[in-house]
């Protein structure tokens, strides 16, 4: 039986248990945080190394975790952070050259074998590159996880209200995307 | 041909396209664990409290064996003691009488 969320934070505040409990919940939480992460960076390879990342820091910053927040707030925060860290830094390398991040993404994507969408979904991920980092994980949080605003607000640090527009304005762009596609 | 015009995001399969490397996540928990370094002190922290019953249970087998040992030399010595001391309270013409008397009797 796995232990409850509390007996995991009390494990985690005892030195001897710390290890085993952190096993728990690497084991718990590693598939939500891969699949959030990959639907931000799209390619498996990046998605591995992000969520290391994010793993190693929740494991060296378990001192500063003082339960105000569950778990799995705590680490989608990380993830979140790592991800767009992730991007920004691509984003800044990538500066030079001719095509952008987004279009990067696209070709690594295509490339990917890891990807067997079929076409409509090719071009929702296209359609989804086109918004704002932010928006795009507000969109992925809702549209393929259904995470509650609540929660959502509890690890983006953004207000229902906020999140709910950007939502729904992320919507609205998606679906333009596909009727001006179609028009072409 | 316009027919996905309208399209509403809803009718597209909420399904994600992408797939993982067989065990991908199996692997990744066992190969974080190695990178943290835990791994030992997590074996350490099974193991330990079974090496602490088997350390206990073999220290009272031992303290048993020792205490009975001991037990038994002092019962054999008890013994030998209070022979000494019975014969030591009987004088050798007593015994002597005693021994030659028997038969007689």
């Amino acid at each position: 039986m796995n232990p409850t969320e509390e007996e995991l934070v009390h494990q985690l505040n005892q030195p001897h248990r710390r290890a085993g409990a952190f096993s728990v919940i690497v084991r718990t939480y590693q598939e939500r945080l891969y699949w959030h992460i990959r639907k931000m960076v799209l390619s498996h390879e990046d998605a591995n190394d992000i969520l290391q990342n994010t793993f190693m820091k929740a494991w060296n910053g378990l001192d500063g975790f003082r339960a105000e927040s569950q778990i799995s707030t705590w680490l989608y925060r990380i993830a979140t952070n790592e991800t767009l860290t992730f991007l920004t830094n691509k984003r800044m390398r990538n500066q030079g050259s001719i095509d952008d991040v987004d279009e990067v993404l696209l070709q690594n994507l295509k490339a990917d074998a890891y990807f067997n969408g079929s076409d409509i979904q090719m071009k929702l991920q296209k359609a989804i590159l086109t918004l704002p980092e932010k928006q795009r994980l507000v969109f992925n949080m809702k549209y393929f996880d259904d995470i509650t605003y609540e929660k959502m607000e509890a690890i983006l640090g953004t207000s229902v209200g906020a999140l709910k527009a950007s939502y729904h304005f992320a919507v609205k762009k998606i679906e333009k995307y596909f009727s001006e596609d179609d028009e072409l | 041909m316009k027919n996905n015009k309208n399209i509403l995001i809803d009718e597209i399969s909420k399904e994600l396209p992408f797939t993982v490397p067989e065990n991908y996540f199996n692997q990744f928990a066992l190969q974080l664990e190695d990178q943290i370094g835990f791994k030992r002190s997590l074996y350490r922290n099974l193991v330990r409290p079974w090496m602490y019953m088997a350390a206990m249970f073999i220290g009272i087998l031992i303290m048993g064996q020792v205490f009975y040992t001991v037990n038994r030399n002092n019962n054999t010595r008890n013994a030998e003691n209070y022979e000494a001391y019975v014969l030591s309270q009987v004088d050798e013409t007593s015994l002597v009488d005693l021994y030659v008397d028997e038969p007689s009797k």
